[in-house]
Parts: structure tokens; C-alpha cells; sequence
């Protein structure tokens, strides 16, 4: 893949750079050019290593081989802080905003002003206000960071980004929290950035920001440089097979063509939390339902009410068991007394809040079946039984590997698998494949389409539409927490799901 | 609503005042000026101290090698006849122990409580070794420091404003004090911001240690002498004054003036035991209930350690 | 891993995977096989069958709490209590306090140990306050009541049943360590082949994917202190059977020592690495230790010195070793 050679001057450049965790090679010699003017795609499949390279400029690692040429002058990049000094400003995937600091202290942190090592609050504040008014963010200087929402955090990240004197500015996966109005805004910037002259490293999964925003887009695989490509030399399509390395068939699984069985799970008027509107849903067995919805607008409350995580305010839950009986859920007990009766979590942050990292895949699935087991009951892992889930859902590592070793796709399967163990007939599903590669996504829809076909039923909340009009049956559409439509999956349109996520509640079209 | 970054709430600041008005108008013995005046040298030692557990609380830590520097501070007080290379002996021990602390948990990731906890046992050995038993002789200027007035104003309120004003300018008019807080609250991301993180960290133990010196350099010479177990309750009153003034024993929240107001409160609840004629055993069961009744008061979305 | 290169020698290969091996261990092992060598040189003496029979029996005190302390300490938890669960204990049954039989009053004392251990569990599970200042406070409390209330009543005898028991011998062997390997071993089986096992282990390894997963991980943590309040009550008891008369100061570097115990053997913080056994090894190390260092002639002063270093240092390498374990 030869680069097409440009006018514009190379300012980056990384040079054949390796870096190892431990016995684990996330980089190997991968070279890289980035070119002022320019707003450079990074792509790839979990655990392809793009992170890992952007953390390499930032500062936040160092290469075991190679080097990194900055301008054309080799330079050396031990720390965050020196790689700012070095013009090289990131945007992290994490978010960095403090809670307890104000947005202008957030904004100064690291480079406050003042002598002496004293703070100068009012040339601190002038500054915020500067950046603020720059990059369009509305946020009051004086607010402590912990009353933003996610959103305007990130933009605040961006705009902290943004405001340092950078000609190197690095995103990685900047749009995951932003509503739809933010996105553009952040496409505004970013094409200023780009007149401006500067070179922007854009790292995402998204192939429609990639098309929108970027003009370059370099592919790694496994460590490896795959190779760099204009944008305009590309299809989405070719685009996903360089990633992937094969031809991607179809990504969903094909809807059975049967009709959903008898109901499992009955909502009648929940309320998730104070404040939330009553909902009701009926879930059958055999169907993949979506949750679709801007961000927010309480998906998360009703999934983890659902589960048991939460703090319903009202209305009834009625599980089904195997034997047909129908019992209401038990709230007591949270969810302890959810997953007794067989209604299940995969949560959106899985390594937060979902996996022991340090603990073994076999560990990992074993939590599943101590489901409704007294403390004191025998629980000795079945070796047979995890090996054959392991062959079931392609899990290619060994029982005894630690989760925290595993790409995203083979994490969530091992969540995945936790439950199939289980042997709970209610998933419900946050993201199922948030950070999970396109090769990975395929087997989880399949595996989730399995789990219904066999006497399970999925609802799943996404914010990847796409995702939804492939994957589901039904697909309900969330505003301000209550039920606005309940489509067919076949047949519905990102932008019929769009429209309908856009409107009031009360009928009125946004 | 996020609390402000104090930690200052109407119960931190009433339950001193509120203590304070209940005793002058129950125990006539209470409102004695010597009474008062002996108030202010017991509560000075522990002030100072709990600013420096302030320090390191700020950063989500604990140091419970406080009491073990002030012991061994006032022993190696009375090993000298020169003042001025007695306290720089003691302030020397506390900054050393400070940086061990501080590389053990900001370096090597061991746990606060258990590098503290070993380097207090360290110490208490040491202590013994320097100093058997209660006794020797303060050198005189400091004795006379640490006692009387000067213009009227008791020198142990000097030494407490003192401390209060250097630890309140610290904390909030400086590039290290916001740090403290930026540390406590996530150390990832500050890092991620360009902030020092390690080396705020062991300066903040370094503080600790040092104002435990202090305190312990203070209290000795009140008494003029050295004693081996001079600190031995002082780990668990620096942390229960620090928490009954709202200061977060998860980190990223606390201010001076909550430690002025936890410090008082502990302070005259114990001076009450005493004007009350109280068991002064009890002191260990008040100060045990105080804590849990502080902590309890403490919403954490964290459970166990 | 390096890589070696095919001309190096069999046993050379296997040496280094021995000593790498050996170096995974906990420390309390190294330092067993480091201290009886030293002892071997130096005080060989210590090593007569008898006197290593007695040094157990002086262990299984501790070795009890070190259990406790790493069941809690599996749990992301602490329990610093053991000085005043052995100060209430040691008051109760030898004051008079409690005009009942011996065995009733051992029942008495053990219950105890669980009450304080059910209060710690709540305080922390309910209250969400931190382990340390929950265990360290009630430690105060009970301490400071025990001594206020000995100005009143002065220490008695301590039970005859159960100082005879702390004498008593089954074969040569002496009964303490029996006890404390009768319970250990189980103990152990329980841990690795129940679903309280397995809940602990994801408590510790990530709480909240445990509680979401709808493991009862609050009350794992709960159980973890009431039985880690027995066992320190347990451990008070037998120290209270060899002292034989009711004493303020009993146990009261206990808790400490448990925890060195507990690190030494393997165990940290959310992880139970060293198994049950690690700490029963460490617990028999600090113990020789000590014994080992009063032959030399160390007094107090340098034995708290020892021991502070010795925690330390443990504490040091550990987290130096394992720190690289999951990169960002």
C-alpha cells in the first residue's frame, strides 16, 4: 500500500515503532505518516493497536523500538506533560475532567498561570473563558466539573484539547457520549483545526465519521500497519475488509421467520425512577427486541430496573420461568433475586462492571451458575461445560487465561458466556458490542440470535441504529423514558428511527 | 448538586459551637481561664497535626505513623542541648519518614494503611531505643516557646494560627494545593492533565510528617520533657478531627477550616470528660465513637476499605 | 520470558524455573527456609523438635486471626479489631463479670467475637464506612471500656478448662495447633469448592461486577467479618489459656501482626493468592521470628523495629512484583 505522495509537509512521523505489554506485542513496527492540513483516520479492530500508537505520541508510553519524529526532529516522549510541551495535545477516550475542579480550573490544569507556584484565579478564569468563547462551548468558568453531564464534559475535554497551543491534536473515539447537535459541533472544529493547518489524528470505529470528517485513514491489524489510504480512493466496504483482512459476508444473522412464543417478561406501568413515566413492554420468547433512542433519554433507568440495579418507583414486573409460572419480579432483593429468576445484565462498561479482569475465563463463566445457590452449596467448576461454550462462541484462548488479557469482542463473549451457563432466559443487553471489532460483532449477533431461537428473549439498547435494524425484531424508540414507537426491526430506516426519536412524547414533531 | 470542594456543612461548623455553648453553660469549670488556656495547649498539638493528616487525606490517603514521629520527635528533642539542632533534627526525621511513606505508597503502590502502619511500628521501636523512658530535659528556649504569651496572646494560639494560615494559603492559593485535590479525586486523569501526580503525593506524606514533628516538637516542650508514648492516641484523633470537619477520607475534599472545626469539636468534647470529672480511660471510647460517627455520616458509594 | 539459548545446560534450565517458581511464592515460605537456616547457625537449639512443638502452640493464636484477616482481606476489607475483641474477651472471663461455667463462658466469649465481628460487618456494609476507622474505632471502644472498667474489678484467673486446654497434648502434639489446623484445612476446602468461595473470589476481584452479576457480594463481605470477629475471639482465648490471668495489654499487637501475617502469606488486597496456607506459614514465621530474635538478645525496641521493617518490606516487594499486571 504506497502512500500518495502530498504537498504538504510530513509533520509526524512514527518510525517503524514496536511496543510490548509483558508477552503481549501491541505494536510491531508500524509506520505512520501524518501530514499538516490534515485530518487523519486511525482504524481497525479491537486490539489492532491504535490506541496504543496514539498513547505513544502522547506521551503516555514509550516504544521498545522505533522513533517518533516530530516536525522532523526525532524526539523523545516520556510523559504526558512533555508531549504537550512538545505541541502534541490528546483528547482521551477516558474522560479527564475532575469533578471536584471547576471548568476554568480544568481547563488551566497542568499549565495553571500565576508565579511562584501560586494560582493567579483571575487570569485562570479569563483564559476558560477565552477557550470557551473559541471553540463555541457554553459552560459557565465557575461550575464544578461534577454538575456537568457526560456530554458537556467531553466537550469540555475537547475544548481543553483545543485550547492548548498544539499543532498535533489526537482524538481517540471523541463522539461516544455526544448527542447528535454536539457531533456537528465537534465537525465544525475539526475543519477549523484542519484550515488552521494542523494535523489531526481521528481514531474511531465509526465508518460514517470517518467518511464525513477525515481525508486520510491508515488501517492496523493486530499491531501490524495494514497500510494508508486517501478517503476518497475508498468505499465503506473496502474500508471494513482492509480492517477485517476477509471479505465480510453478512454481518446479522437472518430473523427466523416464526412467530414470537409466549410471553416472558411482563412490564406493566414501571416506573424506573422518580420522575420517569410509567412503561410498559412485553417481552416473548424468541425475540431480539432494541432499545433505540437519543442519548439519555432513560434507557439506561429501564434496563437496570429491569435487572434489579436500579430504583423502580412504581408498577409491576412479572417473570415467566421454564415451567410457565408466571411470578411477579422479586424486588427485594436486587439483583440477586433478578438473576434467580433468570433475568440477566451484560452492562455497557463490561470491564467495570462486568468482568473480573484478573480472574480466569473460567472463573469469569463460573459466576453464572451459582445463580439462586446457597453460600454454602457446592460450586465446582465443570471443565466440560466451559470448553464446549468456549468452541460454541469461538472463544479462541484458554480457560485459564485472564479476562483482562482479551481483546473486547472475546470479553464480551466470555459475559456472554457467563449467562448461557447460567441458563437465564431474560438478556438484557447495554451496547452489546461497544468496542468490540466487526469480526467479533458478527459471532455476537449470532450467539444472541441462538440464545432466542433457543427459549431466550434479548432486549437490547443501542445507540448504533444500524446495529438495531439488523439485529432486532422489534426495535421500541425511547424519549424523555417513555415508549414513543414499537417498530419492526425488517423494513425500518435510520432515519424513520430518527424521526422518531426526535419526537415529543406528546406527538409533536421536534 | 456536588458539594462544594470544602466539605463544609452546617454540622461541621455547629457541632464545635453547639459542644462549645452546652459545656459554658453546664460546667462552671469549663469557663475558668485556666481551663480555656489549658484547652489551647492540648488542642494546638493535635490542630497541627490534623493539618497534616489533612495533607494526605486530601490525596485519598492515611498516615497512622503520625504518632509515632511525634514520640520519636520529642525523644530526640532531649538528646539535645542546642535547640536550633534539636528541631532540625526532629524536622530532618519527619521529612525522612514523610518521603518513605510517600515513595512506598505513591511509587510502589503499597497500600497507605499498611506502609504506615509498618513505618509507625518502625519508628516506635526506634523511639523506644532512643528514649526508654519518660525523661530528659527540652532545652530551655524551646520550653519557653512553646509556653506563656507574647503581647498577651498565648504562644500556643501563635503556633495553631501559624499553621492554620500556611495550610490554608497552601491549599488554596497554590498550583501544589489544587493539585492535592485534582490527585485525590482521580489520579489517572490528573496524570493525563500533566500533573505530577507522584510527586504531589510524597509531598503531601512529607507534609504530614513534618507537622507531626511539630506538634510533636510542641507538645514536648510544653511539658519539658520527652516521653516515648507522647503520641500514641494522636493517629486516631488526627483522623477522626479531620473527618468530623467534613474533610473526604475518599480525597478530593477538605479545607482548613473544617480541620479548625473537627479539631475543636474532639478537643472539647475531651476537655469536657475532664471538667466533668469523667474516667479519662473513657477518652479512647469517646474518640472511637466520634469517628464511627463521623464516617457513618460520610456517604460513600464504596463499600470495605 | 527470555529466550535461552539451546547450548545452555538441562539442570541450569531447570534451575532458573525453580528459582522463578520459588520467587512466585509467597514470602512467608522464602522466609521460613531463610530463618531456620539462619537459626541452624546460630541458635541450633531452636530447632529441637520440642521447642519448634511449643513455637507452633505460641502460633496458633495468631495463626487463627491471620485466617480471619485474609478472609476480610479477600473481600477488599480490614479488620483492625483484634486487640479489643481480645481485651473484651480476656475481661469477660476473668473478672467475674459473667458468673457462668466454663464452657458456657467460652461459648460466651467466642459470641462475642462474633457480635463485634456482625457490628463491624454492618457499620461497613450498611453505613459504607471504611474498614479501617469502623475496626479501629470499635478497637478503641472496646480497649478503653475494658480499661475503665478494670479500675473497678481486677483480673482474675483465667478458666481452668481452658488453660488446661492450652497445656494439653494429644500424643506430644500440643492441642492449640491441632485446633488450628483442624480448622484451616476445612476452612480452606470450603473456600475453594462452595459458591461463598467463588463469591468471595469475585467480591475482591471486582465488587461491582460481582453485584451486578447477582452475587450476594454485602453479605459475603458481612459473613467475611463475623467470622474473622470469631476467630480473632478464638485467638484470644487460646492467648488467655497460656498467659492464664486476665491482662489489658493481651492481643493488642494482634491485629497488626495478623496482617503482616496475612501479607506475608500471599494475600492481598482483593486477591487470595497464598491460599490458606500462606498466612498459617507467615503466622509460624513472625512467630520463630520473634522467638529467634529474643535468643539474640533483641529487646522490645528492636522487635517492633524488625517488625515494622519486616511488613514493609514485605508489603514493598509484593506490590513491586505485581504492579505491571494489568498495563493502563
Amino acid at each position: 500500500m504506497a502512500e500518495v505522495p502530498m504537498a504538504t509537509p510530513e509533520r509526524v512521523v512514527l518510525h517503524n515503532v514496536s511496543k510490548s505489554f509483558g508477552p503481549t506485542a501491541a505494536l510491531r513496527g508500524v509506520t505512520l505518516t501524518g501530514r499538516a492540513g490534515s485530518i487523519h483516520a486511525l482504524t481497525g479492530e479491537n486490539g489492532a493497536g491504535k490506541s496504543t500508537l496514539m498513547k505513544l505520541l502522547a506521551g503516555v508510553h514509550e516504544p521498545d523500538d522505533g522513533e517518533i519524529h516530530l516536525r522532523g526532529k526525532a524526539v523523545r516522549l516520556s510523559t504526558p506533560a512533555q508531549a504537550r510541551q512538545a505541541g502534541v495535545s490528546t483528547v482521551f477516550q477516558e474522560l479527564t475532567v475532575l469533578p471536584n475542579l471547576t471548568v476554568a480550573e480544568n481547563l488551566n490544569l497542568g499549565r495553571e498561570p500565576g508565579r511562584l507556584g501560586t494560582l493567579d484565579r483571575a487570569a485562570a478564569r479569563r483564559r476558560a473563558g477565552e477557550v470557551l468563547a473559541r471553540t463555541g462551548v457554553a459552560l459557565d468558568p465557575d461550575r464544578l466539573c461534577g454538575d456537568l453531564t457526560v456530554g458537556e464534559q467531553q466537550l469540555l475535554e475537547i475544548a481543553k484539547g483545543l485550547a492548548a497551543e498544539a499543532d498535533v491534536f489526537i482524538f481517540d473515539e471523541p463522539t461516544a457520549p455526544l448527542n447528535r447537535a454536539e457531533v456537528d459541533q465537534l465537525e465544525q472544529l475539526l475543519v477549523r483545526l484542519k484550515t488552521e493547518g494542523k494535523l489531526v489524528f481521528y481514531i474511531s470505529h465509526r465508518l460514517e465519521e470517518i467518511f464525513r470528517f477525515c481525508d486520510t485513514v491508515t488501517v492496523l491489524k493486530d499491531g501490524r500497519l495494514v497500510g494508508t489510504e486517501r478517503i476518497g480512493a475508498l468505499t465503506p466496504d473496502r474500508l471494513v475488509t482492509l480492517m477485517v483482512g476477509r471479505e465480510l459476508q453478512a454481518l446479522f444473522p437472518e430473523r427466523p421467520g416464526a412467530a414470537p412464543g409466549e410471553v416472558r417478561l411482563e412490564v406493566r406501568e414501571l416506573v424506573a425512577t422518580t420522575g420517569s413515566p410509567p412503561v410498559s413492554i412485553t417481552l416473548r420468547r424468541g425475540e431480539i427486541v432494541g432499545i433505540a433512542g437519543l442519548e439519555g433519554q432513560g434507557q439506561r433507568e429501564l434496563v437496570r430496573a429491569l435487572a434489579g440495579a436500579g430504583q423502580p418507583a412504581g408498577g409491576t414486573v412479572r417473570v415467566t420461568g421454564d415451567d410457565g409460572v408466571v411470578s411477579p419480579m422479586d424486588t427485594r432483593h436486587g439483583t440477586v433475586g433478578a438473576v434467580r429468576q433468570g433475568v440477566a445484565l451484560i452492562p455497557e462498561d463490561r470491564k467495570a462492571e462486568g468482568l473480573c479482569l484478573d480472574l480466569p475465563i473460567q472463573d469469569n463463566i463460573w459466576l453464572g451458575p451459582l445463580r439462586g445457590l446457597a453460600l454454602w452449596r457446592r460450586a465446582r467448576r465443570d471443565p466440560v461445560v466451559i470448553r464446549q461454550l468456549g468452541e460454541r462462541m469461538k472463544l479462541r484462548s484458554r480457560p485459564v487465561d485472564a479476562v483482562g488479557s482479551l481483546s473486547g469482542g472475546n470479553q464480551q463473549k466470555v459475559m456472554f458466556g457467563r449467562w448461557l451457563a447460567a441458563g437465564v432466559r431474560v438478556l438484557l443487553v447495554e451496547q452489546p458490542t461497544r468496542g468490540v471489532d466487526v469480526g467479533a460483532k458478527a459471532e455476537i449477533y449470532t450467539l444472541l440470535r441462538q440464545f432466542t431461537e433457543d427459549g431466550g428473549v434479548v432486549l437490547a439498547v443501542s445507540g448504533d441504529l444500524p446495529e438495531l435494524i439488523g439485529l432486532c425484531d422489534r426495535i421500541l424508540v425511547l424519549r424523555g423514558g417513555a415508549i414513543v414507537a414499537d417498530v419492526p426491526g425488517a423494513g425500518a430506516t435510520e432515519e424513520g428511527l430518527l424521526a422518531l426519536a426526535l419526537r415529543d412524547p406528546s406527538g409533536v414533531s421536534a | 448538586m456536588t458539594p462544594a470542594r470544602t466539605g463544609l456543612t452546617r454540622y461541621t461548623v455547629g457541632l464545635p459551637l453547639l459542644i462549645a455553648l452546652l459545656l459554658a453553660l453546664s460546667a462552671a469549670d469549663f469557663r475558668q481561664p485556666q481551663n480555656l488556656l489549658n484547652f489551647g495547649g492540648q488542642v494546638a498539638a493535635l490542630l497541627i497535626a490534623s493539618l497534616g493528616q489533612m495533607c494526605v487525606t486530601l490525596v485519598a490517603g492515611i498516615d497512622l505513623s503520625v504518632g509515632a514521629v511525634m514520640s520519636l520527635a520529642s525523644g530526640l528533642l532531649v538528646l539535645q542541648s542546642d535547640p536550633v539542632l534539636a528541631v532540625a533534627m526532629a524536622l530532618a526525621m519527619g521529612a525522612a519518614v514523610g518521603v518513605v511513606n510517600g515513595l512506598g505508597v505513591a511509587v510502589a503502590g503499597v497500600h497507605p494503611l499498611v506502609m504506615t502502619l509498618s513505618t509507625a511500628t518502625f519508628l516506635q521501636g526506634l523511639c523506644h531505643m532512643v528514649l526508654p523512658m519518660p525523661g530528659g530535659q527540652v532545652p530551655p528556649p524551646l520550653v519557653a516557646a512553646a509556653n506563656g504569651d507574647a503581647a498577651g496572646v498565648p504562644l500556643s494560639f501563635v503556633w495553631c494560627a501559624a499553621a492554620v494560615v500556611a495550610l490554608g494559603a497552601l491549599t488554596t492559593r497554590t498550583r501544589f494545593g489544587l493539585h492535592l485535590f485534582a490527585v485525590g479525586s482521580q489520579p489517572r486523569s490528573a496524570y493525563l492533565n500533566g500533573v505530577r501526580v507522584r510527586a504531589v503525593t510524597v509531598t503531601a506524606y512529607v507534609l504530614c510528617s513534618v507537622m507531626a514533628s511539630v506538634a510533636g516538637i510542641f507538645l514536648a516542650a510544653r511539658v519539658a520533657t520527652g516521653d516515648p508514648n507522647l503520641g500514641t492516641s494522636f493517629p486516631l484523633e488526627t483522623v477522626a478531627a479531620v473527618a468530623l470537619g467534613g474533610v473526604q477520607l475518599t480525597g478530593g475534599v477538605g479545607s482548613v477550616a473544617g480541620v479548625v472545626a473537627g479539631t475543636l469539636s474532639l478537643g472539647l468534647l475531651t476537655n469536657g470528660l475532664n471538667v466533668f470529672g469523667i474516667s479519662p480511660f473513657l477518652r479512647g471510647v469517646l474518640t472511637g465513637a466520634l469517628l464511627l460517627a463521623a464516617v457513618s455520616v460520610q456517604r460513600r458509594r464504596h463499600v470495605g476499605l | 520470558m527470555t529466550a535461552l539459548s539451546m547450548r545452555t545446560s538441562l539442570p541450569l534450565l531447570r534451575l532458573h524455573q525453580a528459582a522463578t517458581w520459588a520467587l512466585a511464592l509467597p514470602p512467608a515460605y522464602l522466609g521460613v527456609a531463610l530463618l531456620l537456616a539462619a537459626a541452624a547457625l546460630t541458635r541450633p537449639n531452636l530447632l529441637s523438635p520440642m521447642l519448634l512443638l511449643l513455637i507452633m502452640r505460641q502460633a496458633a493464636p495468631l495463626g487463627l486471626a491471620a485466617m480471619g484477616q485474609s478472609l476480610v482481606m479477600r473481600c477488599r476489607s480490614l479488620d483492625l479489631s483484634a486487640g479489643g475483641v481480645v481485651a473484651m474477651v480476656s475481661f469477660l472471663l476473668t473478672s467475674g463479670v459473667l458468673p457462668l461455667s466454663a464452657p458456657l463462658a467460652i461459648g460466651a466469649g467466642l459470641a462475642i467475637g462474633a457480635a463485634v465481628g456482625a457490628v463491624n460487618g454492618w457499620m461497613i456494609v450498611r453505613l459504607r464506612a471504611s474498614s479501617v476507622i469502623v475496626t479501629l474505632s470499635v478497637s478503641m471502644i472496646l480497649s478503653g471500656l475494658v480499661i475503665a472498667w478494670s479500675q473497678f474489678r481486677s483480673a482474675g484467673d483465667a478458666p481452668e478448662l481452658l488453660r488446661a486446654f492450652g497445656l494439653a497434648r494429644v500424643g506430644g502434639v500440643p492441642l492449640p495447633p491441632i485446633l488450628w489446623l483442624a480448622l484451616l484445612v476445612p476452612v480452606g476446602l470450603f473456600l475453594k469448592a462452595t459458591a461463598f468461595g467463588r463469591s468471595m473470589d469475585a467480591v475482591g476481584a471486582n465488587p461491582r461486577a460481582a453485584a451486578l452479576s447477582g452475587l450476594p457480594h454485602l453479605r459475603v463481605l458481612f459473613l467475611a467479618h463475623v467470622a474473622s470477629g470469631l476467630l480473632s475471639a478464638a485467638g484470644g482465648l487460646l492467648l488467655l489459656a497460656f498467659v492464664g490471668v486476665g491482662n489489658v495489654t493481651l492481643g493488642n499487637d494482634l491485629a497488626l501482626n495478623a496482617l503482616a501475617a496475612a501479607i506475608l502469606g500471599g494475600i492481598n488486597f482483593g486477591n487470595g493468592r497464598g491460599g490458606m496456607a500462606g498466612p498459617a506459614v507467615a503466622a509460624f514465621m513472625l512467630v520463630f521470628l520473634f522467638n529467634f530474635l529474643t535468643s539474640l538478645g533483641l529487646g522490645e525496641a528492636g522487635r517492633l523495629m524488625l517488625q515494622g521493617a519486616i511488613i514493609g518490606l514485605a508489603a514493598l516487594a509484593y506490590a513491586l512484583r505485581h504492579r505491571g499486571l494489568n498495563p493502563t
